[in-house]
């Protein structure tokens, strides 16, 4: 049995249960609407005991050898809640393969704390300053000549450029922590890690944040790639490193040949990336769910 | 010098900060306050803002840690619409300067998180099993369960001390639980039949412990060595 937990209309997610519905096993989808309603009796001492009613279904969580979670951002209900950290509980402590257990997504909550575990890991990571001083952002912009500025916890934002002319706008740092790196030239890739297995993904931009090319009028190629095998080897091993089946790295090659980390996303929204490239990434997300698919011998994923 | 990480609202954190010789709150408020500057590259040149003060990280010398979020209500000098933003990025910037900071931090943020939030049971219990120890179990249920009253004994652990009116064996057993979880500080909490019940770091420091912990916070870091 495959649970999988997450908005319907995600698109990521919609993507899994489709390719696990192509699949000889069965599953069950617990909606973030299904949340207020949902009932559950779970036990835990060790691993979790008890049962959900999902789909009209006891489903026994003894049964259940996968799970995929991406939940929404909100909750609208006490009930809500208390069923969602049921499930959260449930995901964290199941035997089960699960993509990915709640805890390990958390240092992504904090990008220069994750950044850190990444440098840990030895991968090459831009300078950086977190600071609310003006003076100290001025001196690492001249230190740097060009910055990107962006947010420091999880929450999205558009990272954005600034250069040696912009130092007057950093007077705005005084009102709350600013996080600034070294800007970092070089061509964009975005590597999908699913258990042994990395989609590699280049990206051609004028915008400093690809993702948003649109919005800013610039243009955004997406083609998928070779990746290094060793550095391929290298992600699969800061994915499992970091706790994690499934990861969205970001990446970028320098001139010089330098691959250079700035950020795992735990529950990556490789739906983008997999349309714009035919790479199958959610198929080997429901093999890894339903075959507990790491140790099968790392290497590049091929469409 | 020691920092007590938490709420102007918090009387616990009031009452260390008093019993504490030299220690002073950081706020969430001091979190938006001009004069923070916390490199990957210079850690030795970063700097924190106490009580409305810029202090070197090389001044202190220990720091604990009494929150688990910083919430928006209190950053109430900011504009509404900002509050929630800036909370979680204030919050995230404080786990970085926990993570890097030279001083010791009682306790250390675990995955990315604050105080009790990285304690959840899904940690704790793994680790306590793991020692031998009994978990009393715990239900979560969609519909009204009746709940037994439970008598409960508490240990405080301070590194390797223990305090409270327990058997020596529960006592040696939680400073061990502690220890496995990569804490300084915590309660561990049994029941009637000497299972473990919660692990929580919130509780506010007994007498004993309050004193343990003053001299863990001014001892010099093995980090500046």
């Amino acid at each position: 049995m495959i649970l999988v937990w997450g908005p319907s209309d995600d698109p990521p997610l919609e993507l899994v249960l489709a390719a696990l519905r192509h699949r000889p096993v069965d599953v069950v989808h617990v909606g973030d609407g299904d949340l207020a309603t949902l009932a559950y009796d779970v036990r835990l001492a060790d691993r979790p005991t008890g049962w959900l009613q999902v789909e009209g279904r006891e489903v026994a969580l003894e049964s259940v050898t996968g799970v995929y979670v991406r939940p929404g951002e909100e909750v609208a209900s006490p009930e809500a809640a208390a069923a969602a950290g049921a499930l959260l509980l449930v995901a964290s402590c199941s035997a089960a393969t699960v993509v990915n257990r709640p805890e390990a997504g958390r240092s992504n909550w904090s990008k220069p704390f994750q950044l850190g575990l990444i440098a840990a890991a030895g991968f090459a990571v831009p300078e950086t300053l977190v600071t609310t001083d003006p003076a100290a952002a001025k001196a690492f912009l001249a230190q740097h000549q060009r910055l990107v500025y962006k947010s420091v916890s999880g929450v999205r934002s558009i990272v954005s450029t600034l250069d040696a002319d912009d130092a007057t706008r950093l007077d705005g740092v005084s009102t709350g922590p600013v996080q600034l790196q070294r800007w970092v030239d070089g061509r964009d890739v975005r590597v999908h890690v699913v258990g042994d297995r990395w989609f590699a993904t280049e990206v051609e931009s004028d915008a400093p944040d690809y993702r948003y090319a649109g919005l800013t009028g610039r243009s955004v190629r997406l083609a998928a790639c070779q990746l290094p095998a060793e550095i391929g080897r290298r992600l699969v091993a800061l994915t499992r490193h970091l706790g994690l089946l499934v990861s969205g790295v970001d990446l970028r090659r320098t001139l010089d040949g330098t691959w250079v980390c700035f950020e795992v996303n735990p529950s990556p929204g490789f739906s983008f990336y997999e349309e714009c490239t035919g790479q199958p990434i959610a198929a080997a997300i429901a093999d890894l769910l339903v075959g507990g698919g790491v140790g099968g011998g790392a290497g590049p994923a091929r469409a | 010098m020691i920092v007590v990480v938490g709420s102007r609202h918090d009387p616990v954190a009031a009452a260390l900060v008093e019993a504490w010789e030299g220690a002073a709150l950081c706020s969430a408020e001091d979190l938006t306050r001009p004069g923070w500057a916390w490199s990957s590259t210079a850690p030795a040149s970063s700097r924190w803002v106490v009580d409305g003060a810029v202090v070197e990280d090389r001044l202190v010398t220990g720091v604990f840690v009494r929150r688990s979020r910083v919430y928006a209500d209190e950053l109430s000098s900011t504009h509404p619409d900002d509050r929630a933003y800036l909370a979680a990025e204030s919050h995230a910037f404080l786990v970085f300067v926990l993570a890097t900071t030279r001083a010791t931090v009682v306790s250390q943020a675990a995955d990315g998180t604050l105080g009790d939030e990285g304690l959840g049971p899904e940690r704790w219990m793994p680790a306590a099993t793991g020692l031998g120890m009994q978990v009393a179990p715990l239900r979560l249920a969609s519909r009204r369960v009746a709940a037994r009253r439970l008598t409960t004994s508490v240990v405080e652990v301070v590194a390797d001390q223990a305090f409270g009116d327990v058997p020596a064996r529960s006592a040696a057993r939680a400073v061990a639980l502690v220890e496995a979880l990569g804490l300084r500080w915590a309660a561990v909490v049994f029941d009637g039949r000497h299972r473990v019940v919660a692990v929580t770091g919130a509780r506010s420091p007994g007498a004993e412990a309050t004193a343990a912990l003053a001299r863990l916070l001014t001892a010099p870091s093995p980090l500046r060595s």
